[in-house]
């Protein structure tokens, strides 16, 4: 096989996923944010980013706590060590492709 | 691969979506002006001299946690909340320079050098910074970067005798202070304000166009 195809086939899929890469390149520049800052930067409506976010957290990329700020609830979002390597990772071999 | 790297820049723009980090400098620099005036124009003996320093860093603690309670009121209910992440370098590099900035300025103080052409240009430093920080996310700040950049060098050209006008009396002796001491000033003030009007106007656009969502959003 074309080792840049190989490289391709070898992009972690739950990342390579437009919505999902978004949200974790906003994730991998910050300590930690919430769900209404993914949904301003991105522009995805509730039950997309929700169902992104659960994706990556089930795959142990995102770290989600329910807290409060004052009355209102507020969900925190922070790229787990796993997720920042395994988006270092994506980020070399996507280089590698271009 | 390039839209990856402008996400990967987008929070540390989102710092100063709502132009409270340009209302603070610009409220620092006016503080800091206004501290300066009276120091310059207070007895050398007199009280002020020796509260000066407290009142400086009470100025600061205002800015830092007035800024800091009018983003948990504004920017986090309307655009959300981020948490930057803390680098042990960043503290340690701008202590490193605050030190060096004040031991310079103790020396040339007491050898009494003419440095107020060099103080006015530092407005350079000052303005290519702002470029880099804040108008490369909001293109009509570069007029902002331009407009301090262009006063840094009109200071740079003022005669000696305006300059030295308005320092202090007991300044007028050593004409190299006097400069100095009136350029600093004239700079604060020029940075102060022109900080203060593009935070202004950004803060203005931020509450004009963003709204706090319904408190089921999250």
């Amino acid at each position: 096989m074309n080792p840049q195809i190989q490289t391709i086939a070898e992009l972690d899929r739950v990342i390579h996923e437009p919505g999902r890469l978004m949200v974790v390149a906003l994730l991998f520049a910050v300590e930690r944010a919430d769900f209404l800052y993914l949904q301003h930067e991105t522009h995805m409506n509730k039950g997309t980013l929700s169902s992104h976010l659960s994706r990556l957290a089930e795959e142990g990329y995102v770290k989600v706590s329910k807290t409060y700020r004052g009355n209102v609830p507020q969900t925190l979002l922070c790229l787990t060590a796993a997720g920042r390597k395994a988006f270092e990772q994506y980020r070399r071999k996507l280089k590698e492709v271009l | 691969m390039d839209q990856v790297e402008s996400l990967l820049s987008r929070p540390k723009f989102y710092y100063n979506i709502d132009g409270l980090v340009e209302l603070g400098g610009g409220f620092m620099c006016l503080g800091s002006a206004l501290l300066w005036w009276l120091l310059m124009r207070s007895p050398a003996d007199s009280a002020w001299h020796q509260i000066s320093l407290f009142a400086f860093v009470g100025l600061m603690l205002l800015i830092r946690y007035g800024t800091k309670a009018i983003k948990t009121r504004i920017t986090y209910p309307r655009t959300g909340f981020v948490e930057y992440q803390r680098r042990w370098h960043s503290p340690v590099i701008a202590a490193a320079l605050g030190a060096l900035v004040t031991a310079s300025l103790y020396v040339v103080f007491r050898r009494q050098w003419d440095i107020s052409m060099l103080a006015s240009l530092t407005g350079l430093v000052f303005a290519a910074a702002y470029g880099y920080g804040i108008a490369r996310a909001v293109r009509w700040k570069w007029v902002i970067a331009g407009a301090i950049a262009v006063a840094s060098f009109v200071i740079a050209s003022l005669p000696s005798d305006v300059l030295g006008a308005l320092a202090s009396d007991s300044s007028v002796g050593h004409p190299g202070r006097a400069k100095l001491d009136g350029s600093i000033f004239l700079c604060l003030i020029a940075y102060g304000t022109m900080l203060l009007i593009s935070g202004g106007i950004s803060f203005w656009f931020y509450l004009r166009h963003t709204q706090a969502p319904a408190q089921d959003a999250q």
